[in-house]
């Protein structure tokens, strides 16, 4: 098996942009998750990642929205946001092994878009800042359309991540998988600032169940009333697909109210 | 109404540089490359994140949108708030 990494976690843009606003005490107990990511993935040495990620109208519009899209370029920029406080950085791409994932979901009747050409926002830079801080891994990214209704179905989503699992386990290269972005929030929306701290750790726990049957059967209404950011958690049910019925183990979780979402952080082990 | 040009306006000021300092600069012209209708383009005039969110604007692009003008988030989040 070449999955040799497997992830989630927050990518609030207050993770960064005002880490500081954050009690102590919560900064301290993610930044040890987060630590604790960054090691692990040191110590298994992938030789690249692919990130179930989500974005917030970076690349796409609705002029084209596709449920999932998986990044073939060559390298990849990010982050867009200058307030970040992440280094605009340039990531290597690996085409070849998107190629390799968009076959085989293509060969098992389901078809994701594509695309050549792609910037990085919060959703995946933030989580790389803390888990790859060189920034020298290559990058697949499989972007999930978690904003435009219609979304995906969380079944279709771990579908997906069940497909991409295969890829990366038959592969000779060592892959790190990581799954970005939830918990509950609900940014710029009018719920913005309430956490439900409940139903994340309701999910949290089906996380370390690795219960299929309790990710799968999330409809969109079920994730959208944790607030419209929640829905960000199909790339979590996406990686649950990769990893089978494996359970994860919950590193980390605080609901943070000034970076108005509750974070958590999860590795399997 | 026309949500769809309404929402990429707002996605283009905050995302095109080019666009943003046309949008900053004053010029009404700028309304002239989308589909708006009259109340679109009074509410955007008018800098009316109320009634801008009640048009349908995601949050995701009006919030940004709003950071633009410099408009604290209490304020925001009143505004949006407001029942039509």
């Amino acid at each position: 098996m070449s999955i040799c990494f497997a992830a989630a976690l927050g990518h609030a843009p207050g993770i960064t942009a005002w880490s500081d606003a954050a009690p102590p005490e919560q900064r301290a107990h993610l930044q040890a998750g987060f630590d604790t990511l960054r090691r692990d993935l040191e110590a298994a040495a992938p030789d690249e990642l692919i990130v179930f990620t989500s974005e917030h109208w970076a690349n796409f519009f609705l002029d084209h929205i596709s449920p999932f899209c998986i990044g073939r370029a060559d390298s990849y920029t990010g982050p867009i946001e200058p307030w970040l406080r992440v280094p605009k950085t340039k990531l290597q791409g690996d085409p070849a092994l998107a190629l390799e994932i968009l076959t085989h979901c293509y060969a098992n009747d389901l078809e994701p878009a594509y695309a050549q050409e792609m910037e990085f926002d919060h959703g995946t830079m933030v989580p790389l800042h803390f888990l790859t801080p060189a920034m020298d891994l290559p990058i697949v990214p499989i972007m999930i359309n978690t904003l435009a209704a219609p979304q995906p179905s969380a079944r279709r989503c771990h579908e997906l991540g069940r497909l991409v699992g295969e890829v990366a386990a038959s592969s000779s290269k060592r892959i790190g998988l990581i799954a970005t972005g939830g918990m509950s929030h609900d940014p710029g929306e009018v719920k913005h600032g309430w956490i439900d701290s409940e139903f994340d750790r309701r999910f949290l726990d089906q996380m370390e169940a690795g219960d299929t049957s309790a990710l799968t059967a999330y409809t969109t209404q079920d994730l959208f009333a944790a607030g419209a950011g929640a829905l960000e958690l199909l790339a979590w049910i996406a990686l649950s697909g990769a990893m089978g019925a494996k359970p994860a183990k919950t590193l980390a979780y605080a609901a943070v109210k000034p970076w108005a979402t509750g974070i958590g952080i999860m590795e399997y082990l | 109404m026309s949500l769809y040009g309404l929402q990429k306006l707002i996605r283009d000021i905050n995302r095109v540089p080019a666009i943003r300092e046309e949008y900053f600069a004053g010029s009404d012209n700028i309304f002239t490359h989308y589909d708006l209708t009259d109340p679109e383009i009074s509410a955007i005039r008018d800098k009316d994140w109320g009634r801008l969110y009640r048009m349908g604007v995601h949050g995701l692009l009006l919030r940004p949108f709003s950071i633009l003008h410099q408009v604290p988030e209490p304020a925001y989040l009143t505004a949006i708030r407001e029942p039509a």
